[in-house]
């Protein structure tokens, strides 16, 4: 086939407008955000799921009455404001106008309804979120499945809706609830979250890779005004190093640093403008259950125990610096916490001392116990089986135990002695000390009662007046120090790397910011 | 000769059907439990529990468990992911399905030609230097853990170099590293195996007679030795895609890959009992296959066996 | 090679000759030996004990006090390393030692005395080979949850039906031999024929086998740690220090390059050994 100057000529002209508008097609190619998080999540739907990795991903598309804002603040989100009912506890909602659903529905209060229902109706795994609406009359009728819906909520029009409460619940307007499409089910059938999202966040779903990201697109109807990214991706890492070897390589625009690479970000120059650091809002502590190991009983040496630790060495030696020595429950940053508490010394001396006053002088006459809890631990537990072996004479032998028996095993108060955090999902102290101290509560895995604290915890709840509230909170916290009912722990910073040309996105104590306003320049 | 092919198929059957009972059994046996870890944080729900535990089987009597179990992989169905609720188990295998198995080839073909390569040389100069050389090498490639030479290689091109991705699955380029680290240890076990044959085969009668007869040297190590050097070679290079196989667990832990490997070893941590099971077998059944395609290419290429088989 | 213990002497002083002429078996032996040594006299070797954590001191570069320095939990690494040779050696020698126990003994019985016998456990056989080794040293170790017993059971549930297929085609090989038949004439037991006769003829191949095989059960012990399923703490295991020391390679490599050297340099004397041994037993390899 000869080939003449014009057919070359055409050739050329061709292969040169393919390779312009590659070249186009990649300039403008679409901007997406790349963060990581540890691993898969269980499920995309907000109803039923119960696992921080989701939790994480149906914020960036969902949302509540309130939100979290960059700076840990509750602001307002799908409810503009709210007042107290005047005929009986509970709450009455203005909700936001002009809010549309990823679907392009208009979010309306049946849709808050609708999502309530979902939570409680017996045949949904109602997940996290459920818990929040104990207090909501008829609930329990939902539950238990003997009413079709929640009588103590109710429609006033289409963004005003009344939440009755069987007692005053002050907390209700900030719990993180995620309100759905009601329209959903009908339009794309029962496992509608396998294919698209149905929340009015900034972002919607729009593929999964099971593990290696969880894609998402900018809603552009957005009632926050449209994203100025084209997408979100999480990328799915499981380990430490690696995410910090791909952002190094350019492949992700932000990471959140684990816990196992936390030192040497923090001590690597390359990364010194990068980094945002914050406390967790998690609490951390040293649980003596009392009922299974009988040296616990006495205060004297559950207060041996806990100045028998050298925080600020942890938080140099063990955490390179990225952890905050706590001395009390309640988590710097989080509404409710007290500033003023004093410092728990590292005291052997004196912790020795204890022992001998209370009758094991050098450990003798101790019980062996084992410190247990998972593998995320190891380290901390291995820490504390020496120091308690070297300092006190105690014989303690580290477990690390599996993750899903452990947590059975506390929940059911079966472990004497361990560490662990609670992280909280809203910003009031009252998640710490009504979930994990309270009395009844179940998640009070440390089985420590005080009768005292029970009553200013349930007093606090109806307080609105945050001074007042947050002064009861103090109270309560004391009570639980000073009978050295556990021992307080440092606290892992989160820390994040930010590339320069990120705008508008960090990292807070509770997670991720906000995802709304991210641009990548 | 088909014969053959289906009387080695039948008696795969009891081997997976025991292959199938161990594993069920085993898993069954994992500490933990599969609704605590749905439950995560809150398993002191014991209402959640119970209705979970119910809609799983879970509350069934273990042989009925069993028997369940059994009936449904008859009737295609897999069961649903304890882990990635409302999903069925084939769907999470299937995008990992075909991963595995392409590193494992990658890594084999990566191998092959390198690991012959360096046995010829090495049996050619047999105690010279070169020898010793390349027999160190070889050595210290399947002495060195993989998880070392990995973190070394990712250090070098993706960190300092930024000419590889660190990690992670789609593109064709992040493949290369993961195949690297596999094919090392192949392509040292390889070099060695070739190297010992090669040794025997050179001292044979034939190939004394095919030098005396004049043919030059290259013809008589490459056509001659070689060729004789292959059969023995390639029933090895069969069983070494099973271990292969089951080194992309690591190979994939460390580059992020979303494969059997690491679906394997995450579903067992998380107590996944359906696709843990469906992993597991799904290795053994490659595994099996992969033994009798090796043993069949031996009894086609090697006229013993061919003739042992038509007796 | 037929047996004749006559001649017993005499082939004990070759094979020490052969065996020091092989470069690699000489080598692989002395890395061995020293890594035996150290194993062994490791509480009065290690300068410090190994669980004695100091976060004042975590991630020390190596100085007077501590030779390589420190771990993540100011633990001395030159201490750990030390008793980090036990507990790579008992692992490996004991799966070693059930493996050929269980192995060898269940596959004479099995060549020996053929049958049913022979069918039932070569049926195990080739269930256990048809899983894949990692995966299921996974499955076991998860199953009995972490720790040096569990290690050690599942590596050897791997390993031992490779060891008795070996022996049981050994023993087909030999069964055919004039002496055995000799044997049976002059009334030996079965027992006597396997013990005294058989058992001398065939555990060449085997030790080879197995001395090869200690150093995949040295890297097998690491993989499992570095999983998380291995030795737990405060024991220390090279694998899980080679984990443990991974995250910080770039800012504090002393952790994982230490722990590397001395596992890579322990399974190579291994191997070597073993190459060594096979080069001196093998006796196709000799004689011309």
């Amino acid at each position: 086939m000869k080939v003449g100057p014009k057919s070359a000529f055409r050739v050329l002209a061709v292969a040169g407008a393919i390779f312009v508008g590659a070249l186009g097609a990649s300039l403008a190619e679409a901007k997406t955000f790349r963060i990581n998080v540890v691993g898969d999540p269980a499920q995309m739907d907000p109803i039923t799921y119960s696992e921080i990795v989701a939790g994480r991903i149906l914020r960036a598309m969902y949302q509540g009455f309130t939100t979290i804002d960059d700076s840990g603040r509750n602001v307002p989100a799908l409810a503009e404001k709210w007042e107290p009912l005047a005929t009986g506890p509970g709450f009455r909602f203005h909700l936001r106008k002009g809010v549309k659903f990823h679907s392009g529905r208009e979010f309306t209060a049946k849709d808050v309804k609708y999502t309530f229902e979902e939570l409680l109706r017996p045949g949904a795994k109602g997940g996290l979120n459920s818990t929040y609406l104990k207090v909501v009359v008829g609930a329990d009728e939902m539950k238990k499945g003997t009413a079709k819906e929640i009588s103590g909520v109710k429609i006033v029009d289409d963004q005003t809706i009344d939440i009755q409460f069987t007692k005053m619940d002050v907390l209700f307007p900030i719990y993180p609830f995620y309100f759905m499409d009601s329209g959903i089910v009908a339009e794309q059938g029962a496992d509608w979250m396998t294919k698209v999202s149905a929340g009015t966040g900034p972002f919607k779903f729009s593929k999964w890779q099971r593990g290696a990201s969880v894609d998402l697109v900018a809603h552009p109807g957005y009632w926050g005004g449209a994203p100025k990214v084209d997408g979100l991706s999480f990328k799915i890492v499981p380990n430490a190093d690696t995410a910090i070897s791909q952002y190094e390589a350019g492949e992700l625009d932000f990471v959140d640093v684990y816990a196992a690479a936390m030192r040497r970000v923090l001590r690597d120059d390359r990364f010194k403008n990068d980094i945002i650091r914050v406390p967790r809002a998690q609490s951390t502590y040293l649980a003596m259950n009392q009922n299974l190991y009988a040296p616990f009983k006495d205060k004297r040496v559950r207060e041996a125990i806990t100045i028998a630790i050298d925080r600020p060495a942890m938080v140099k030696g063990l955490y390179g610096g990225a952890a905050f020595v706590l001395n009390g429950v309640v988590t710097p940053g989080m509404p409710g916490f007290n500033p003023d508490l004093p410092e728990i010394k590292y005291d052997p001396e004196r912790a020795k001392k204890l022992m001998a006053e209370a009758g094991y002088p050098g450990g003798k006459g101790l019980p062996p116990i084992d410190i247990a809890s998972t593998e995320a631990f190891k380290d901390e537990i291995t820490y504390y089986a020496n120091q308690f072996n070297r300092v006190l004479g105690m014989p303690v032998t580290v477990k690390v135990v599996e993750r899903a028996t452990h947590i059975r095993a506390m929940n059911a108060g079966e472990v004497a002695f361990f560490p662990w955090g609670w992280t909280a999902d809203y910003t009031d102290a009252a998640y710490y000390l009504s979930q994990m101290w309270y009395g009844p509560s179940p998640y009070n895995r440390g089985r420590w009662k005080n009768a005292d604290y029970d009553k200013l915890i349930e007093e606090a709840l109806t307080v609105a007046d945050d001074a007042k509230r947050f002064a009861l909170y103090h109270k309560a916290e004391k009570i639980l120090l000073d009978d050295f009912g556990m021992a307080p722990v440092p606290m892992s910073a989160v820390v994040g790397l930010k590339k320069p040309n990120v705008k508008n996105f960090t990292i807070t104590p509770f997670g991720f910011g906000e995802f709304a306003r991210v641009e990548i320049n | 000769m088909f014969r053959y092919f289906l009387r080695r198929l039948a008696g795969l059957t009891p081997v997976l059907g025991a292959a199938i009972v161990v594993t069920f059994l085993a898993i069954r046996a994992l500490p933990g439990d599969p609704v605590g870890v749905m439950l995560s944080d809150h398993s002191a729900d014991v209402a959640m529990a119970t209705r979970l535990r119910a809609e799983y089987g879970l509350d069934r009597p273990l042989p009925e468990q069993f028997l369940r179990y059994v009936w449904d992989i008859f009737t295609g169905n897999f069961g649903l992911s304890f882990r990635y609720v409302h999903r069925p188990v084939w769907e999470v295998l299937r995008d990992s399905l075909l991963i595995s198995p392409l590193l494992a080839l990658g890594a084999l073909a990566l191998a092959l030609p390198i690991g012959v390569l360096l046995g010829v040389q090495a049996a050619l100069h047999r105690n010279t230097m070169r020898d010793t050389a390349i027999i160190v090498s070889l050595v210290a490639g399947l002495s060195i853990p993989n998880f070392g030479i990995a973190t070394f290689l990712v250090y070098l091109f993706s960190v300092k170099m930024n000419l590889l991705p660190v990690a992670g699955w789609g593109q064709f380029k992040q493949a290369i590293l993961p195949i690297v680290v596999l094919a090392l240890p192949s392509a040292a076990y390889i070099a060695r195996l070739t190297r010992t044959f090669m040794l025997e085969v050179l001292q044979q009668d034939f190939i004394r007679t095919a030098r005396a007869k004049g043919l030059a040297e290259r013809l008589v190590v490459y056509r001659h030795a070689l060729g004789n050097t292959l059969v023995p070679l390639s029933t090895s290079a069969g069983i070494m895609f099973g271990g292969l196989l089951s080194n992309t667990v690591v190979v994939e832990t460390i580059f992020n890959i979303p494969g059997l490997g690491r679906l394997a070893i995450d579903s067992i941590f998380a107590r996944d009992y359906p696709v843990a099971m469906a992993v597991v077998i799904l290795f053994v059944l490659f595994y099996a296959l992969i033994n009798l395609a090796v043993d069949l290419f031996y009894a086609l290429i090697d006229p013993r066996v061919r003739q042992e088989i038509a007796a | 090679m037929s047996g004749g213990k006559d001649s017993a002497d005499a082939s004990s002083g070759r094979f020490i000759r052969r065996f020091l002429r092989q470069r690699n078996a000489v080598i692989g032996g002395a890395i061995v030996l020293v890594v035996l040594a150290v194993a062994i006299l490791a509480p009065w070797l290690a300068p410090h004990p190994f669980d004695a954590t100091d976060l004042v001191n975590v991630w020390a570069p190596p100085d007077a006090v501590n030779w390589i320095g420190t771990d993540k939990l100011g633990r001395d690494i030159a201490s750990r390393l030390i008793y980090g040779a036990r507990a790579s050696l008992m692992v490996a020698l004991s799966v070693v030692a059930i493996t050929l126990v269980l192995g060898v003994a269940l596959g004479m019985i099995a060549g020996y005395f053929g049958g049913r016998t022979d069918g039932i456990l070569m049926r195990i056989v080739d269930v256990t080979l048809a899983f894949p080794e990692v995966v299921f040293a996974i499955l076991v170790a998860s199953v009995l949850g972490p720790g040096m017993a569990t290690v050690i059971v599942s590596l050897a549930l791997v390993w031992w039906p490779g060891i008795a297929r070996l022996t049981r085609s050994l023993v087909l090989v030999q069964k055919q031999e004039l002496f055995v038949d000799a044997a049976i004439v002059a009334g030996a037991s079965p027992g006597e024929i396997l013990r005294r006769h058989l058992l001398p003829n065939i555990i060449a191949p085997l030790i080879v086998r197995a001395s090869v095989g200690i150093g995949f059960i040295i890297m097998a012990e690491a993989t499992l740690s570095f999983l998380g399923l291995g030795l737990q703490e405060p024991t220390p295991s090279w694998g899980s220090m080679i984990r443990d020391g991974l995250p910080a390679l770039r800012t504090d490599p002393y952790l994982a390059v230490s722990g590397s050297i001395v596992l890579g340099l322990t399974i190579i004397g291994f191997n070597l050994l073993g190459d060594g041994l096979r080069d001196v037993l093998d006796p196709r390899l000799h004689g011309r």
